[in-house]
């Protein structure tokens, strides 16, 4: 158990596959930086918008996290967290949600008003969504947190029950899901790994 | 510039080249020819590599050593004979859970573990030997048994050693006319033989060594070898299975070939300088050739296998699998 303030984005990459989390934690770190965009320039024009801030870090012992918002859009009365994606199916994912819901919760906090939705702006097509933050997406975030939080080595989560989340997965060289089936069959019992064997 | 220089492998790098100076350069590392003229002589992407190995005066650019801890690149240095001097070691591999579960391994723990390791010795042993036709091989696999079964880390050495005895004994038939094992000394090497012997076995236990350090484990902390100052253990203990299957086998491939010859070596029975880097090329080329892995029924690289055992031997420390599982080959 740590009280360790959880980084926003790791909410995504615990929810991509909560082993993956698990190894990026108590391997190295090295492959963390895989998935963040780089701080590219964009075509997004927020100019004609209104008012915008880039980068800002936020901290929160109540939620237990920590992050950086992208871009922070002040359009009127509301203030708009988005968050830029590089995503070539041209859609974003659940777990990205996750992550947005993060950082309304951090900026919540920070401006002492509701934010009641984020956006995420997708480079390929040049888009920019806009996702209602829900209490559904609170309470993962907050469960999500917790989990990571009490995240202990010794308590290693099982394998991902969808093994194509495997193939792209930088840490599989370690994780060895399918060498695992093959050294410990009963090590991937329940899991989509059986059906390989 | 010579193979033995320069890049081997994706992930590991020796730089055998005195007067040298590795630096980064536009998010590459560069060595660099500080003592001549040459200028560059080498430059790899920094995100490929995990261990740089440098032989005698080779030095690093202070931001390098930035870079490096950065990257998490283990860096090792050697004498220029290949001795392990010490290493440089990123923040970021030493992650202390890791460590404490190796620290908190029991005696019983330990004892599986070496036993999977030496077992699978005797085993690779005798492959070795079936594979160069050695016959009257039958005693190993008795002593394989005794091996997976002892109750004590004593026993275990026991049958380990009276292992080798005899496997050394067999092993001269592997060899081509003018070649002799006889008996197997240690330091100083006795023959040349031996002495090609134990600079493999150096070259191995930094294979080993990097690999353990690349997943966080203490090398210096053993299961079977006994913790000496400054001996690291855990490589030592974790070589044993590559020692006849990985070393020997380069030894006499090496020999068998011609590709060293007795007119290589000094009075004192180490390899001439020339020798010494035609071998060190042809250890990595070793190193990177691909075999079928005996469980995984994939290609590998033996530096490749060797960092899966280092991982599959984290598994087992941290609880992830259930027991070690060494390599093992059968034929
Ligand atoms: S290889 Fe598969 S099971 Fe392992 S961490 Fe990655 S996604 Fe999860």
């Amino acid at each position: 158990m740590t009280d360790e303030l959880v980084n926003v984005s790791d909410l995504n990459q615990y929810a991509y596959c909560p082993r993956r989390y698990w190894y990026l934690h108590f391997y190295d770190t090295q492959g963390r930086s895989y998935e963040r965009v780089e701080g590219k320039t964009t075509h997004e024009n927020q100019s004609s918008r209104g008012d915008w801030l880039n980068e800002l870090y936020l901290e929160s012992e109540t939620h237990g996290l920590k992050g950086k918002i992208d871009v922070l859009d002040l359009e009127g009365a509301r203030t708009v967290p988005v968050e830029r994606k590089r995503a070539e199916s041209g859609d974003y994912y659940k777990s990205d949600e996750l992550q947005l819901a993060g950082y309304c919760m951090l900026l919540e906090e920070h401006i002492e008003e509701q934010v009641r939705e984020g956006a995420i702006y997708l480079y390929e097509t040049d888009q920019r969504m806009h996702v209602p933050i829900t209490e559904d997406h609170r309470e993962a975030v907050r469960e999500t947190v917790e989990a990571i939080q009490s995240m202990s080595l010794d308590s290693v989560p099982p394998f991902t029950d969808n093994p194509t989340k495997c193939e792209a997965c930088s840490v599989r060289e370690y994780c060895m899901p399918a060498e695992t089936a093959k050294l410990e069959p009963e090590r991937v019992a329940g899991t989509g790994w059986e059906d390989e064997l | 510039m010579k193979a033995s220089e320069g890049l081997f492998d994706d992930s590991v790098v020796y730089v055998t080249t005195q007067g040298t100076q590795v630096r980064t350069d536009q998010g590459r590392i560069t060595v660099y020819d500080v003592d001549g003229d040459d200028g560059e002589l080498a430059s790899f992407p920094a995100e490929k590599l995990d261990t740089l190995n440098v032989f005698g005066g080779v030095n690093f650019s202070t931001p390098f050593v930035r870079r490096a801890n950065e990257h998490g690149i283990v860096l090792n240095y050697f004498t220029e004979r290949g001795q392990y001097r010490g290493s440089f070691v990123p923040e970021k591999n030493t992650i202390a859970a890791v460590r404490r579960a190796q620290y908190a391994l029991t005696d019983e723990e330990e004892l599986a573990i070496a036993r999977a390791m030496i077992a699978a010795k005797i085993r690779n042993a005798r492959t070795l030997l079936g594979r160069k036709g050695v016959t009257g091989t039958e005693l190993l696999e008795d002593l394989r048994l005794r091996a997976s079964e002892a109750d004590s880390k004593d026993e275990l050495r026991g049958a380990e050693g009276e292992a080798a005895e005899r496997y050394f004994g067999l092993l001269d038939e592997a060899l081509v006319d003018g070649w002799t094992f006889e008996t197997r000394t240690k330091r100083p090497p006795e023959d040349h033989i031996n002495s090609l012997l134990s600079l493999t076995y150096v070259m191995m236990k930094n294979e080993v060594l990097s690999a353990l350090r690349q997943y966080n484990l203490d090398p210096f902390l053993g299961v079977l070898h006994a913790d000496r100052h400054g001996r690291p253990s855990l490589a030592l203990d974790l070589q044993e299975e590559f020692r006849p299957l990985f070393c020997d086998s380069f030894v006499t491939r090496l020999v068998n070939r011609g590709t060293i010859t007795h007119d290589e070596f000094t009075q004192d029975n180490h390899l001439q300088d020339d020798s010494f880097q035609t071998y060190l090329s042809k250890f990595d080329e070793y190193m990177t050739e691909k075999l079928t892995h005996p469980y995984f029924e994939y290609e590998v690289t033996r530096r490749k296998a060797v960092r899966q055992q280092a991982i599959l031997l984290r598994k087992a420390i941290t609880g992830e699998l259930d027991d070690y599982h060494a390599l093992e080959v059968t034929h």
